[in-house]
């Protein structure tokens, strides 16, 4: 292959070769001076857009050098990372917020499984109810899991409890989406010979499309777990406990060390986890 | 011939046992992995509280308590009336001029910040792609960091922040931003890495610098891949920017608190439908987007 030795020197292009060039092909040679001005209007156009929609979100270079100078304060205070003796609270903490994010995703789980099968085209075929299914499970999708758990926490009072609801209510249209998914892809033809042999529809379905999505469902609810550790350490913010109420406790008395030790313990408990996970759904996948 | 007969029989007994010990291995290990998940999905219920007492005793009856006090009171006969009148949808919605300006603002954090994240993802993902990154320590370097920042939650980032910056949008673009450069620098890597690397070398030998390599070489390739990694973000952000305010980092949220605050519980599912609506809306206006794109890359 080339290499970099086999590399000539570049050619220099002379002003006469230039000159011949602009006589065949002068469009290629010089842009036109219409395209150019259509080109800087638009540059402009798009950056005063830009710059109004900076504007409209205080994004301007003094509001951002203001709170620099404070959050360098805040970086600052970060080291060294300590936890005030707050070690066997905090990683209680993370044990709640763990346990919230496999409570939570189990019971996405099990409300998304018959979800799943009604967003898939194998089951329900109408092609307008397929549509409307499938777009409402993108429309709740986007709703985030702190907005459930506002509500939640004041139904079901201050806990984990109320937690555990809003993550399973933000995971069910985003299992359900990836469940339907994985039906829509899976093979037909093992239920095709199922049935042909005589089978039932509930045989074809135990044997023909179970031990094919199956795995890719559990590796798709691992990686929700995933997600979900990351949702769960949030919600504590509005009360659900946890990891996110110890921080949200320390960056309001400004303790930022203890803060920073929160945070390393954080990320480490979230990267063990997602390696654990990848490498149950790897073995799930690949088998 | 009976002694044939008495072979095959052996072997079927020999093959029957050694079936059975490996049926009997396969259940046992089934059991265990069952008991060890159940006791793992018994204890975290546990720890969450599922089961304790102090939710009450009845969850179906709060729900629908719940659902009780967030379902407005409209009367059908005064439906349209003016903000003064109980039950007219407009003193459902009475702060519809404000919440309107709010939402305008969550769309503003969410365009900024993805336009942010683009940006910084753009960069990192030149240092954090192997066939273009201008050494492997750097590579390593960006691809970790960006790991890390990948694992902190917007909100979590958006609360020191508002420390640091005060109450308003300023500290949710810069947190939304950060979260997005840091998927979108992976994303565009998995992308720059993919690219057919032909191009980059025709550059190359003739004398590109490095810029001209990944100017002509690289994104012409890649850029459609970028807009609509883009524009997905940009639909993940709306959706993030409406919890922001939670925590005091501008945009709708505040309200939704404020809401809560109050016990305005119908308040906030008038909020809750304004928040569906303009994710419908931003929904539309990138796919439409997308497509276009997509047609613009077909015709090109």
């Amino acid at each position: 292959m080339t290499t970099s030795a086999a590399i000539p020197a570049p050619h220099h292009v002379t002003a006469q070769e230039m000159q011949a060039a602009r006589a065949i092909a002068p469009h290629l040679v010089d842009t036109p001076l219409a395209v150019h001005a259509r080109r800087l209007a638009l540059w402009i156009g798009l950056s005063a857009v830009f710059v109004a929609l900076c504007i409209g979100v205080d994004m301007t270079p003094a509001a951002f050098a203001k709170g620099l100078s404070k959050l360098a304060d805040f970086m600052g205070g970060m080291f060294p990372p300590n936890a005030a003796g707050g070690e066997i609270r905090i990683l209680q903490a993370l044990a709640a917020t763990f346990a919230m994010a496999v409570a939570g995703t189990f019971l996405g789980v099990l409300g998304a499984i018959p979800l799943g099968l009604l967003g898939a085209k194998t089951f329900v075929s109408n092609p307008v109810l397929h549509f409307l299914i499938r777009r409402s499970f993108d429309v709740f999708r986007a709703i985030p899991a702190l907005v459930w758990a506002l509500i939640l926490i004041v139904a079901f009072g201050l806990g984990p409890f109320g937690g555990v609801i809003a993550l399973a209510l933000t995971d069910i249209p985003r299992i359900a989406k990836l469940y339907a998914e994985a039906i829509e892809n899976s093979d037909p033809r093992p239920q095709e010979g199922i049935r042909a042999t005589g089978g039932q529809r509930r045989a074809a379905i135990r044997f023909g499309l179970l031990p094919e999505v199956l795995p890719v469902m559990a590796s798709q609810s691992l990686y929700m777990l995933e997600s979900n550790f990351r949702n769960a350490a949030i919600l504590g913010i509005v009360g659900a406990g946890g990891i996110g109420f110890e921080l949200e406790e320390r960056i309001r008395i400004f303790a930022f060390d203890q803060v920073a030790w929160i945070v390393i313990a954080y990320v480490l408990c979230v990267m063990a986890l997602d390696y654990v996970s990848e490498n149950i759904r790897s073995k799930l996948v690949h088998g | 011939m009976q002694q044939q007969d008495a072979l095959k029989s052996e072997i079927i007994r020999e093959f029957e046992a050694q079936r059975r010990v490996t049926l009997l291995r396969q259940r046992t290990q089934q059991i265990v992995v069952l008991i060890g998940f159940s006791a793992l999905i018994a204890v975290c219920f546990h720890v969450s509280g599922f089961f304790s007492g102090s939710q009450g005793s009845d969850p179906w009856g709060r729900i629908a308590n719940l659902l009780n006090i967030m379902i407005p009171d409209l009367k059908p006969e005064a439906l349209f009336e003016d903000r003064g009148t109980a039950g007219s949808l407009s003193s459902w919605f009475y702060d519809m001029p404000t919440w309107l300006a709010l939402l305008w603002e969550t769309v503003q954090i969410a365009i900024v910040a993805t336009l942010f994240g683009i940006f910084g993802g753009f960069w990192a993902s030149l240092l954090a792609s192997k066939n273009l990154s201008p050494s492997p320590y750097i590579y390593w370097l960006t691809r970790r960091t960006l790991e890390v920042i990948r694992t902190l939650p917007d909100l979590i980032v958006a609360l020191i922040l508002v420390a640091a910056f005060g109450v308003g949008p300023l500290p949710g673009v810069i947190a939304i931003a950060l979260g997005t450069m840091a998927s979108l620098g992976k994303l565009y890597s998995e992308a720059n890495e993919a690219a057919d690397m032909r191009p980059v070398e025709a550059v190359k030998a003739v004398g590109g610098s490095w810029w001209a390599q990944v100017r002509f070489g690289i994104l012409p390739q890649v850029l459609p891949h970028y807009a609509s990694y883009g524009l997905l973000r940009l639909e993940i952000n709306v959706g993030g920017a409406a919890a922001l305010g939670v925590v005091g980092a501008g945009g709708i949220g505040i309200e939704l608190s404020r809401a809560i605050t109050y016990t305005e519980f119908d308040t906030y599912f008038a909020l809750l439908i304004l928040i569906i609506g303009l994710i419908i809306l931003i929904d539309l206006v990138s796919e439409a987007i997308r497509h276009r794109l997509i047609g613009l890359e077909a015709t090109a």
